[in-house]
């Protein structure tokens, strides 16, 4: 069975706790706090920043502002874009719900980043001898068992870690009992073939100006890497016409070229 | 046997101005690569996590294999569609083809963030991916194209075993050439596939593959005209006009469909096409100024039998494939907005120094192979030419 995080923004505070146990069980460096045009800190993801918190202060109707906490990471595609890209398959989507990365694999090429549609893979631009790095969904901690550092240490129940389907069925009730405090759909459920992050948001991903950080909404159903794959299941067929033609046209005009050098002989 | 082929070209053994500009671009770039390997991409280059691939995977890798169309495109015209006038062209085609795959292998190895893991793509399979199939495509036509180089090489030292055994398989290396070409050259489309949401609707469609492919033809029919005529040109030759008008004129057949592939994409799948802003500035000159004025100019008789109509005509042909490719994966991209992409220094110095060297060798080339005399391939002498 696979694995998800069902993300209910309205109860995310802020703490940035997530943050902190992503840093420590994945023993990434801190990094300089910055000032910035709003309280989200670090500014983006990064080979160092696993997940983070996107902050939004948006006017509500009566005026007032009202604070929005967004967690960002890997979405964790059922499938993956990352995976149908990679030239050497160092991205694999785990039954389990993980897409994990293989640092003796990868070649640094950067399709993966280039493909991703929620721009995830990051790579150590600082380093000498690169790699990508991205949320792993703690694959390491789930094959012992555990849940995932975040949805462990977060302190009001924001990220709950479970069954993706059961996770579903707990997101439509949760819309179904409070209609009035969700925006009318899950996020994540069918989008790029379905991801195994699914959030649930008081405003659409539109007002609270997620999709210029990442947060695509034009995704469709389809899986991004379907259209590559459909391309590679066309390879075989094409190389063989290609290769039939070939040889066919060069035996045909040989022949032709032959018969037109003896034509003028006969005549 | 260790003198050269010809031994009349102007400067021989001179270092002229030209040439110096080419060995100085060369050790810049040593240098630069140097920087590049110990220093690491972030240091060096202006990637970053929004514009992960720049200017080396626009012109080296891109563009590069496209403009080296010209030795597929030129083996499919004579021994496949059996076009036997166009032979003077072939082996020059064939020599700027390989130098152009060595441009694109060399500028890969430096854009890649493991070098040392190129080789990773033959026994690590994703037979899922594009860049895969692309990869593998590449390297087994490098190879087609050194053993075609190598052939040439025997010629010079009169090995005739060798190449009596070389004729006989020479068939499968054009059709395994012509095969391997289709695949990468429409394939280095089809990684684009992926990733329609991040580029401007003008480039992002389902006919990529086709469309790298139709276009991949005309850079290497323009870059084998230009290369033709500077040869001559450096060399001292008469221009070969005549052969050469007959190829503009297949250009420009080959441009006119390219168009017509163009217009029937953007229509089919109505993308909006009479805005301006920027991408709409590049789509313009692409398909205006480098696809349908040389169409247009070529079909004039008058004009693709002068070396002046030739230059512009095949100059713009070549300079809108270039352009092409940086529209599909650069100016056409959209990661994040925030973020702006414009190549370092080293990167660019990197690029020019690959051209250098891709004009050095195929400099020697000319002046060490039997290049130029008696073009004819091995399936052509089997046909009659003299040996």
């Amino acid at each position: 069975m696979s694995k998800a995080i069902l993300i209910d923004t309205t109860k995310c505070i802020g703490c940035r706790a997530c943050q902190v146990a992503c840093k420590s069980w994945n023993d990434l460096k801190g990094g300089e706090a910055t000032f910035s045009e709003t309280w989200s800190n670090p500014r983006f993801l990064s080979s160092n920043q696993y997940t983070r918190i996107v902050f939004r202060e948006i006017p509500r109707s009566d005026g007032r502002l009202e604070w929005h906490f967004i967690s960002r990471r890997c979405m964790h595609c059922l499938d993956p874009a990352c995976v149908s890209a990679c030239p050497v398959a160092a991205l694999v989507k785990l039954p389990s719900g993980p897409v994990v990365y293989d640092d003796e694999r990868c070649i640094g090429c950067r399709y993966c980043m280039m493909a991703c549609p929620f721009q995830i893979p990051k790579f150590q631009w600082e380093s000498a001898v690169p790699l990508v790095r991205k949320c792993t969904f703690c694959a390491d901690r789930q094959a012992m068992g555990l849940a995932p550092a975040c949805s462990t240490t977060c302190p009001t129940g924001t990220l709950l870690f479970g069954e993706r389907a059961e996770l579903l069925t707990e997101a439509h009730r949760r819309l179904g009992l409070e209609p009035k405090k969700y925006y009318p759909q899950v996020y994540g459920e069918k989008m790029a073939g379905g991801t195994s992050k699914l959030y649930l948001t008081p405003l659409s991903f539109e007002e609270l100006g997620l999709t210029q950080v990442g947060f695509r909404t034009d995704l469709g159903d389809a899986p991004q890497g379907l259209r590559g794959r459909e391309w590679m299941s066309k390879v075989p067929l094409v190389a063989v016409a290609v290769g039939g033609l070939a040889v066919g046209l060069y035996y045909f005009n040989q022949r032709r070229a032959a018969i037109e050098a003896e034509e003028p002989k006969e005549d | 046997m260790a003198g050269k082929i010809e031994k009349w070209y102007p400067g021989e053994g001179k270092l002229t101005t030209g040439k110096a500009v080419l060995y100085i671009l060369l050790v810049l770039g040593l240098i630069a690569a140097c920087a590049r390997m110990f220093l690491g991409l972030g240091a060096t280059t202006n990637l970053n996590d929004a514009y992960p691939w720049g200017l080396w995977i626009s012109f080296d890798v891109l563009s590069g294999v496209a403009l080296a169309a010209g030795g597929f495109t030129m083996t499919a015209a004579i021994y496949i569609f059996n076009l036997k006038k166009f032979e003077p062209l072939l082996r020059p085609a064939k020599l700027s083809a390989f130098v152009g795959y060595l441009v694109f292998v060399v500028g890969l190895f430096f854009d890649l963030g493991q070098p040392w893991r190129i080789w990773h793509p033959m026994i690590m399979w994703n037979p899922h991916s594009v860049l895969f199939e692309v990869s593998w495509c590449v390297m087994l036509y490098t190879t087609v194209l050194a053993i075609e180089l190598f052939i040439i090489g025997l010629e010079r030292y009169g090995q005739e075993s060798w190449i009596k055994f070389f004729r006989q398989i020479y068939l499968f290396l054009v059709v395994a050439g012509v095969m391997l070409s289709t695949l990468h050259q429409s394939s280095l489309g089809a990684l684009f596939l992926l990733m329609p949401q991040k580029m401007s609707d003008l480039w992002a469609t389902q006919a990529i593959g086709p469309l790298f492919f139709a276009s991949a033809v005309i850079g290497g029919m323009s870059v084998i005209t230009l290369e033709s005529l500077i040869a001559s040109r450096v060399y001292r030759r008469p221009p070969e006009i005549g052969i050469l008008s007959d190829l503009g004129k297949g250009l420009g057949i080959a441009l006119l469909i390219y168009f017509a592939m163009k217009v029937t994409d953007l229509y089919a799948r109505g993308t909006a096409v009479w805005v301006w802003d920027k991408p709409h500035f590049f789509f313009f000159v692409e398909l205006f100024g480098t696809v349908a004025l040389p169409a247009l100019l070529l079909s004039f008789p008058e004009i693709r039998r002068t070396e002046k109509g030739l230059y512009w005509t095949s100059g713009l042909a070549a300079f809108g494939v270039v352009l092409n490719r940086f529209n599909v994966s650069l100016t056409g991209y959209i990661g994040y907005r925030q973020f702006g992409y414009f190549p370092s220094a080293v990167e660019i110095i990197i690029t020019a120094a690959l051209v250098a060297m891709a004009i050095l060798i195929f400099d020697l080339g000319m002046r060490y192979l039997p290049i130029h005399p008696v073009g004819e391939g091995a399936l052509g002498k089997e046909a009659g030419g003299s040996p």
